[in-house]
C-alpha cells in the first residue's frame, strides 16, 4: 500500500516534469513508461494496474485530443510486463534498459494502432516510426537511472514506519 | 470460481483497464463524453504545481542568462565583477519587464482590434507526449473560456481550445496532426487546410496542382471554419512540391507563431462575431 502510494505520487510528479521542465528537450522522455515497467516488475498488484491506468488517463487529460489513448497503452504495457516478469531477471542496468526499450516499442505500437483506428493517419507513418524509435531510445537510456532512484525510494519506504499504512 | 479470480486478479484487472480505456476512446471519438468527471479535477490539482514549476523554469532561465552575460567580463577585478553581476541582474530584470511591457502593449493593441470580447491567458504547461502538440493555459470555463474558441497572438494563430476545466484549458496547437484550419493564400486567394503532420511538420493540404503557390506566400485564416476570425496570420509557405501523380500539391508551412516562445495568448470566440480582423500593422499582421 505504502509503496503503491509512493509510486503513484512519483507518477504525478513525472507528469508535472514532462509538462514543464522536460519539455525543453527535443524529445520528452516518457518517464511514466519507465515507472510502469518498474512497477510491473517489482510490485505488480491490482492497485498498480489501477494506478497506472489513472496516470495514463492523466497524461491524456493534459496532452491528447482524445481521452483514453495513453490509459490504453499503459494498461497494455503493464500487462505485457507482468506476463513476462517471471522470465526477466534484472541483474544489470543493461537488462533494465533493454526491457524498457521493448516496453516502449509495445507502447508505440499500441499508440499507432489506436491512432490508426480513431484519428487521421495522413502524413503519419514516417513521423510515428521516428517517434517510436526516439522515445524508446531515450526511455532505455534513462531507465537504469530511474530504476536506481525508484529502488532507493522503495527501500526507504519499506524501512520507514508510517502510521495508518 | 473465486479462486480463479484471485489467482488471475492482475491479468484480469489489466484486461478490464484495457477494455475500459477502449470504451472511453470510442466514446470520446464519437463525442459521447460531454462531461469528463476526472479531467477537470486533475487539471485543477495540477494547475498550482504547474504555475510554480513554470515560474521556477523562468527563474532558472533568468539565472542562466545572467550567468552567460557575466562570463564575458571575467578580466575585471573582484569588486567590479560583483558590481557587474549586480547591474546585470538588475538590467535583465528591467529588460524582461520592458519586453513584457511591449508584448502586453502589442497584445492590448491587437485586442482592441478584435471585434468580440477576448480573454488574455498565460501558457502554463505543454504536452506531456511527443505525439500531440498541445498546451495548457491558466484560464478556464470560470473565466469564460469554452471548447472550440480560438487562441491567437498578435503574430497569428496558436490553436483552438479542445477542453476547458474551471481554471485551465487545453489548447490543441496549429502544429498538431489532428488540427485543421481553413486558410487562404493572401496573394492568390487559393484555399486549403493547414494542419500539423508527424512527417513534414506543418502542411497545407488539399490545394489543387493548378493553383499558383510560391515559397514565401502568406497564409491567412479564411474565417469559413467558424473557429477563427478572417484575416489572421497562420504562416508562410516554406516549400512547394508537385508530385508526378495526384490531385494536390504538397505544401510545407512555417507557422507564424512558435508556441515554444509564446507566453501570453488571447482566447477569442469567433462564433459570436464572425467579422474580419482589422489588425494593426506589425510583423506577422496584414
Amino acid at each position: 500500500m505504502k509503496l503503491s502510494l509512493l509510486l503513484f505520487a512519483v507518477g504525478l510528479l513525472m507528469i508535472l516534469l514532462q509538462t514543464t521542465f522536460l519539455h525543453f528537450f527535443p524529445v520528452v522522455p516518457d518517464l511514466i513508461l519507465v515507472l510502469c515497467v518498474y512497477w510491473g516488475l517489482h510490485h505488480p498488484t491490482v492497485g498498480a494496474v489501477l494506478g497506472l491506468f489513472v496516470l495514463g488517463y492523466s497524461v491524456d487529460v493534459v496532452s491528447s485530443p482524445i481521452l483514453g489513448i495513453n490509459a490504453f497503452a499503459m494498461s497494455l504495457v503493464f500487462l505485457a510486463v507482468y506476463l513476462s516478469s517471471r522470465s526477466i531477471w534484472l541483474h544489470s542496468p543493461l537488462v533494465s534498459a533493454v526491457v524498457v526499450l521493448l516496453a516502449s516499442l509495445i507502447k508505440g505500437c499500441a499508440l499507432v494502432l489506436v491512432w490508426a483506428l480513431f484519428l487521421s493517419t495522413e502524413g503519419f507513418w514516417m513521423g510515428a516510426i521516428r517517434y517510436i524509435l526516439l522515445e524508446a531510445l531515450v526511455a532505455a537510456l534513462l531507465a537504469p537511472v530511474v530504476f536506481a532512484l525508484l529502488r532507493r525510494g522503495q527501500a526507504y519506504v519499506e524501512k520507514a514506519h508510517i502510521p495508518g499504512l | 470460481m473465486l479462486a480463479f479470480f484471485r489467482k488471475y486478479q492482475i491479468p484480469l484487472s489489466c484486461c478490464f483497464c484495457v477494455l475500459l480505456s477502449l470504451y472511453i476512446l470510442t466514446a470520446a471519438a464519437r463525442g459521447q463524453i460531454k462531461k469528463d468527471p476526472i479531467g477537470p479535477l486533475f487539471l485543477w490539482l495540477m494547475r498550482p504545481l504547474q504555475i510554480v514549476a513554470h515560474s521556477t523554469t523562468s527563474w532558472i532561465k533568468d539565472i542562466q542568462q545572467s550567468y552567460f552575460t557575466v562570463a564575458g567580463y571575467k578580466a575585471e577585478n573582484e569588486r567590479l565583477r560583483k558590481r557587474i553581476v549586480q547591474l546585470e541582474v538588475e538590467r535583465n530584470r528591467f529588460l524582461e519587464a520592458d519586453a513584457t511591457n511591449q508584448r502586453l502593449q502589442k497584445l492590448l493593441d491587437f485586442r482592441s482590434h478584435l471585434p468580440s470580447r477576448s480573454i488574455t491567458a498565460s501558457i502554463i504547461g505543454n504536452s506531456a507526449s511527443n505525439w500531440f502538440q498541445s498546451c495548457l493555459i491558466d484560464k478556464g470555463s470560470a473565466d469564460g473560456v469554452r471548447k472550440g474558441m480560438s487562441v491567437v497572438t498578435p503574430l497569428g494563430v496558436v490553436g483552438r481550445v479542445v477542453d476547458a476545466a474551471a481554471r485551465s484549458a487545453k489548447v490543441l496547437l496549429l502544429t498538431d496532426p489532428n488540427s485543421g484550419i481553413d486558410v487562404m493564400v493572401q496573394r492568390t486567394r487559393a484555399r486549403g487546410i493547414v494542419s500539423g503532420s508527424l512527417e513534414n511538420g506543418t502542411v497545407m493540404k488539399y490545394v489543387k496542382r493548378t493553383e499558383d503557390i510560391q515559397v514565401g506566400d502568406r497564409l491567412l485564416t479564411s474565417g469559413l471554419d467558424g473557429v477563427f476570425l478572417k484575416g489572421l496570420m497562420v504562416g508562410t509557405v516554406n516549400k512547394v512540391r508537385k508530385q508526378s501523380v495526384g490531385l494536390f500539391q504538397v505544401i510545407e508551412v512555417m507557422p507564424a507563431v512558435s508556441p515554444a516562445q509564446t507566453e501570453v495568448v488571447l482566447v477569442v470566440n469567433a462564433q459570436r462575431s464572425a467579422a474580419k480582423v482589422t489588425a494593426p500593422s506589425g510583423p506577422g499582421l496584414r
